[in-house]
């Protein structure tokens, strides 16, 4: 585990139980509807872990490993912490299955427990950046190196402006255009009410607009 | 362009920025997921050691219980029929009573 998570879980009621303790808030008058899962092996896995099969559970890792970590590095910005943010995630989804409404999908819920987790890291970061920017390492460019195969300069250019915005527009801009969720399974993951996912899209929609204002100058052409 | 298509535009543009561990990175976190669910937690560690104990309790407890029970009834039928064979003779001024 990394320095700043390893930290992280030892600050007492600061550890993954708090981020839990969180999943079980939904903002009033927004219930979710109820969705259930279209993946009879999905179910059958859920309801063998419940039995107490381990081994079942290895299908909903392979099934949503690459998602979570991807959310994961989509928050943390680093490939290290995104992978230690994706295990503990799926050792907490685990440890309480119990509490998993059976026939439902598995996916919106761990992407939950990762968002949740992901925003225990940022929180943490926040509080420590002074450490951080005296050892001489800028927080914003530190994960340049780990950026993913970025194809082309267009792509390169999304990120970074993307990377610029304020902490919980980033979050939202980046889980509503690179992991393509929508706004209502965004309020669900980050344990906000839909419009304010929707106001905070909407000041990031305009920052990246003035970022990236040749390109929807290129489009009105 | 609209706000929308200028979100939209950026929605599919920003797909590729995804980010995708390596196969070695996926079976690395697989294995490492695999070995901490395979160790129980302290919780489940007492929890294995005291559901059986506490069955055994349990069953004890109930099997005594029975048993007493049974022996008790068994007693209170003895005795009474053992009463109830006896010859009871009653010895008064001389004379005497009984069956």
């Amino acid at each position: 585990m990394s320095n700043s998570l390893a930290a992280l879980y030892e600050r007492p009621g600061n550890g993954p139980f708090g981020a839990f303790d969180r999943l079980l808030f939904v903002p009033a008058g927004e219930k979710p509807e109820q969705v259930t899962s279209d993946d009879p092996i999905e179910t059958r896995a859920i309801t063998g872990v419940k039995a107490g099969d381990a081994a079942a559970f290895d299908y909903l890792v392979s099934k949503y490993l690459k998602r979570v970590t991807s959310i994961a590095w989509g928050i943390v910005r680093s490939p290290q912490d995104a992978e230690d943010l994706a295990q503990e995630a799926f050792v907490k989804a685990y440890q309480s299955i119990g509490r998993f409404r059976s026939g439902e999908p598995f996916g919106p819920w761990i992407y939950r427990i990762v968002t949740n987790l992901g925003l225990d890291v940022v929180k943490h970061r926040k509080r420590f950046r002074h450490e951080e920017l005296s050892e001489g390492e800028p927080a914003e460019r530190r994960d340049s190196a780990d950026l993913p195969a970025i194809a082309h300069e267009l792509g390169s250019r999304i990120d970074a402006a993307i990377e610029s915005l304020p902490e919980m527009q980033r979050i939202v801009a980046r889980l509503y255009l690179v992991e393509q969720f929508d706004h209502g399974e965004i309020a669900a993951m980050m344990n906000l009410s839909e419009g304010t996912v929707r106001s905070h899209l909407s000041l990031a929609r305009r920052k990246l607009q003035d970022r990236l204002s040749d390109l929807r100058e290129a489009n009105h052409e | 362009m609209s706000n929308d298509r200028f979100l939209e535009r950026l929605r599919i543009e920003a797909q590729s920025l995804r980010f995708e561990p390596s196969h070695f990175a996926v079976t690395r976190m697989s294995a490492r997921i695999r070995e901490r669910i395979a160790t129980p937690t302290v919780s489940q560690l007492l929890a294995n050691w005291m559901r059986p104990l506490a069955l055994s309790f349990g069953a004890i407890a109930l099997v005594s219980t029975l048993g007493v029970a049974w022996y008790e009834s068994q007693e209170t039928v003895a005795m009474e029929s053992t009463i109830a064979q006896s010859n009871i003779d009653v010895e008064m001024a001389g004379y005497s009573f009984g069956d």
